[in-house]
């Protein structure tokens, strides 16, 4: 009898830790997740003012710019959900990184010192928001592992938790970044 | 960083005419030495025998008193002996190595990083008693602050049979920077030997060290196969050790080969790499006249030297320039 409640405690013991480990993980994505949702708002905030200071420069990318404003709008809705963030960013990111190739076109805005600035503050959010989404996949990574791997991936069925998108890291934002060639043009 | 070629004309051009004086007095300690062993050496066979014979002490008794006191007494003929010329030796290699890599470093053979330095650091969070070093390398490397010096930290402990003696808690090369980016929480970057041991018992066990922050888990197999980090924040654990740093990380851990700590507090990098001897003494039975020994003072002083621009810290983001 005296085993059957040892094993019965040993049992219980073990329960209790996987749906705190799962609950500990959950709540790392969530709190990861907005961690980077304050680093994308930060971009959000910015994207106005750059637009507003590239856009009479900028005559042929009148229609990049708009798509840029319209995504931000849409991204600034509050009901949004992790994976519809999630692909916005993706959208954004990818119409940044093209508008600011094209500005290799015009000479007059790479000299204007209040773009420049605006410029350098951007790439220090995009460093923020590469640092963010690589934390988010980790944690998701971590998260995904534990309610697919047995003997937790049972109490995860009974929680209802579920799989977890991750970013798709840009191959760029793997390569080493040269720091110099972005901010020395 | 200087090449090969023109460290060898510096060596021949610059400091070989100096170090064939400072061979003659490395030469004159030498035979010192020699003799002092050979007349110790014929002592310790004397009081052997006196011990063993006149005194009927036993073989290991007699044996361990003769040659112990003679032993004991040759190291104090030696550090008498060599202490002069280590100094000259600091002077005439390791600090005109060091003005030759980068002439505007200064170096102070006597000082050391302060304390609170290594305290600030965090990489090293055991008490210690005893905190020495020597051969501080001070000043800019393209503009970024650098301080590094030879470190060694103690802490004394009373063995079983209840003598005291003191145990290593750091003892190597420690550096510091100023990093390349802001950052409001701290990083600490250890050796992973718990995991590289026992496996996935060893990384829970790592995520139970209450004396440091969160275990972080990096998304770069080879740093993690090397390196355990923790850190109070992950993205800003990220935004630090990006892919690029976490490489050129492994870089110098593999080129070292020794055991490297690394933190990132109040926007400056600590660097720690263990060796077990003093590194910048010289080895009184080399010659200097061989360019294969000063080698490898060339090359440990590249090495640490050249960190700025192996870790790119000269290219600071926006908001630090």
């Amino acid at each position: 009898m005296q085993t059957f409640f040892i094993v019965l405690g040993v049992m219980l013991l073990i329960v209790v830790f996987m749906y705190n480990s799962l609950i500990s993980k959950t709540n790392q994505v969530e709190n990861i997740f907005a961690g980077l949702d304050a680093v994308l708002k930060k971009r959000y905030d910015l994207l106005p003012n750059l637009i507003a200071s590239v856009k009479e420069y900028m005559v042929h990318e009148r229609e990049t710019l708009e798509k840029i404003t319209a995504l931000r709008t849409q991204a600034l809705q509050t009901n949004l959900h992790s994976h519809e963030k999630i692909a916005l960013d993706k959208e954004l990111s990818s119409m940044l990184g093209g508008l600011m190739v094209a500005v290799e076109n015009y000479p007059t805005l790479k000299a204007n010192e209040n773009f420049l600035h605006l410029q350098g503050t951007l790439h220090e959010i995009e460093e923020q928001i590469s640092a963010a989404r690589r934390a988010y996949n980790q944690s998701v990574t971590d998260y995904n592992n534990a309610i697919e791997m047995f003997p937790s991936n049972v109490m995860a069925g009974f929680m209802k938790l579920r799989r977890k998108e991750v970013f798709n890291i840009p191959s760029q934002e793997r390569q080493n970044v040269d720091v110099k060639n972005l901010f020395q043009k | 960083m200087k090449k090969r070629a023109s460290i060898v004309d510096y060596y021949y051009e610059s400091m070989y005419p100096e170090l064939e004086v400072l061979e003659q007095d490395r030469l004159v300690i030498v035979s010192k030495l020699k003799k002092a062993a050979f007349f110790l050496f014929c002592f310790a066979i004397i009081v052997y025998l006196l011990l063993h014979q006149n005194f009927h002490m036993e073989f290991l008794e007699a044996f361990m008193l003769s040659f112990g006191s003679a032993f004991m007494l040759f190291m104090f003929v030696y550090r008498h002996e060599s202490a002069g010329y280590s100094m000259l030796f600091k002077d005439h290699v390791i600090e005109k190595i060091i003005h030759f890599l980068d002439p505007s470093l200064m170096y102070h053979k006597h000082r050391y990083l302060l304390e609170n330095v290594y305290q600030k650091s965090e990489l090293f969070i055991e008490a210690y008693d005893r905190y020495r070093g020597s051969d501080l390398v001070e000043g800019f490397i393209e503009g970024v602050g650098v301080q590094f010096c030879d470190l060694h930290v103690e802490t004394k402990y009373r063995t079983k049979n209840g003598k005291e003696e003191w145990k290593d808690i750091f003892s190597g090369l420690f550096f510091v920077a100023d990093f390349n980016k802001h950052f409001q929480t701290n990083v600490v970057v250890l050796p992973d030997h718990a995991e590289r041991i026992l496996g996935i018992v060893g990384s829970w066990l790592q995520s139970m060290n209450i004396g440091r922050g969160k275990l972080i888990k990096l998304d770069d197999a080879l740093f993690e196969k090397y390196f355990v980090v923790y850190g109070e924040d992950p993205i800003e654990s990220h935004y630090i050790l990006t892919h690029a740093l976490m490489e050129k990380i492994v870089q110098l851990r593999q080129k070292s080969g020794k055991n490297l700590y690394l933190s990132f507090v109040d926007s400056k990098i600590y660097i720690a790499i263990e060796y077990n001897k003093a590194l910048f003494e010289p080895i009184l039975w080399k010659s200097l006249l061989k360019f294969s020994y000063i080698k490898e003072y060339v090359e440990l002083l590249s090495m640490l030297i050249g960190i700025v621009k192996h870790f790119k810290l000269d290219e600071k983001l926006w908001s630090k320039r």
